[in-house]
């Protein structure tokens, strides 16, 4: 499998600063040289994965999960703001500028995304609002789940990318914590260890044959 | 006729508008002005359902089957997934456009974790003749069919009962690994689903 290079925020194990977030929502901007492509992308990936974080939270009625949902959109406005100079400063014609505000106008809805996600876990901060969201979401065809690793699974030690989990099962991990830490989206590097928390997306047949792989009922995925 | 429930109208609204946002996504990937015109389709389709839902949930307000906060709940759900729908629009309109798709596009939308492929099933395919429900896509492979064409007819967002057919043309979104694995068995390389 070819390597991937590592992007952004993901993939890697993180400590979110706690409530530092909130203070570099004012801080002024800096410029930062980072390629178009390299901030679409994350902005893009950022987008997927913080509406299933979102939904987790309510769905797991989880402040833990919500407050990384506030970092990421924060993150989201920096990112925004990056690709706007960026973009004005790759402009030299009216042909490029044609272009590029296609690409503003990607980004620009990756952020009201964001924004969306931020307001879906305001349902939890908000009166405890019982259990019509969990009965509601529970439905869906392609459900969240979570998931503890037990120390006695055989996946304790191995890179994601090894497992296969998501071509054998369907399931995509879309964040582990560990501790006090994070890492969104894991990539085919990471490794899962003992008492990992998963949050994954799939299907109810998915999360079956997982949650017996990842708690040692089963040695291997197939 | 059997009325949807809110809960049903509410979960729809939501399923559709991640539909939605990978179909978009996919429009620009493929730059398919096709499935950019079903983005806008969908959200004329949200729209009328968030209108029955908002009237739905206030006449279940009136006859005690549902409580002020479980419904302002619903309610406020139902706008985060109109308003994805929203942002959905927005990705596609740039596909819909007259200007050329600056090739930075493409190239994020390939790079990003969850990637999009597009395969012809050849008719000698495993998956030829056989339903959603049968193949178990999803759970075997990883993939997810978001869209698929079947001659000049298209289909989103298919179900278990939807059949593949010999030259279908299916997209559908998953992991790196899954995509070969799609590939193989709509070319009729591999018969190991």
């Amino acid at each position: 499998m070819k390597e991937k290079k590592h992007r952004g925020i993901f993939g890697r194990l993180q400590r979110t600063p706690k409530e530092k977030w909130k203070k570099e929502e004012f801080t002024e901007l800096e410029y930062e040289p980072t390629s178009v492509k390299d901030l679409l992308t994350e902005m893009k990936d950022i987008s997927e994965l913080i509406i299933d974080l979102a939904y987790s939270a309510v769905l797991f009625d989880n402040e833990d999960i919500a407050e990384e949902v506030k970092y990421l959109e924060v993150r989201m406005d920096k990112l925004n703001y990056d690709i706007r100079m960026m973009a004005m400063m790759a402009t030299r014609t009216k042909e490029d500028a044609e272009q590029l505000a296609g690409i503003l106008q990607v980004a620009e809805a990756a952020e009201t995304i964001s924004n969306t996600a931020g307001d879906i876990v305001k349902l939890l901060s908000k009166e405890k609002t019982g259990p019509i969201l969990p009965k509601i979401l529970k439905q869906a065809d392609e459900q969240l789940f979570r998931i503890k690793v037990s120390s006695s699974s055989k996946a304790c030690n191995q890179k994601t990318g090894d497992l296969k989990v998501e071509s054998e099962t369907g399931m995509r991990i879309i964040a582990i914590r560990r501790g006090e830490c994070w890492i969104y989206n894991p990539q085919s590097d990471t490794t899962i260890q003992a008492d990992d928390w998963l949050i994954t997306r799939g299907t109810d047949e998915g999360y079956k044959d997982l949650s017996k792989f990842f708690h040692g009922e089963m040695e291997v995925l197939e | 006729m059997n009325k949807k429930s809110v809960e049903d109208i509410v979960l729809e609204i939501k399923d559709k508008s991640e539909l939605m946002i990978d179909l978009a996504y996919s429009s620009l990937l493929y730059d398919n002005e096709t499935i950019a015109k079903e983005v806008y389709d969908l959200e004329d389709v949200i729209d009328v359902l968030y209108q029955n839902l908002q009237k739905q949930t206030l006449e279940s307000v009136e006859n005690k089957k549902l409580k002020i906060n479980d419904a302002l709940t619903v309610l406020r759900l139902a706008d985060a997934g109109e308003q994805i729908a929203d942002a959905a629009q927005e990705i596609a309109d740039v596909e819909l456009r007259d200007v050329e798709l600056h090739p930075i596009l493409k190239m994020s939308i390939r790079e990003s974790d969850v990637v999009f492929t597009r395969v012809k099933v050849e008719p000698g395919s495993i998956l030829a003749g056989k339903t959603f429900g049968e193949l178990k896509l999803g759970s075997e492979t990883g993939m997810y069919v978001r869209a698929m064409r079947h001659g000049n007819h298209w289909r989103y967002g298919p179900d278990k009962n939807t059949r593949i057919d010999a030259e279908d043309v299916l997209f559908a979104r998953g992991p790196e690994d899954g995509e070969k694995h799609l590939i193989d068995l709509s070319t009729g390389k591999s018969q190991n689903i």
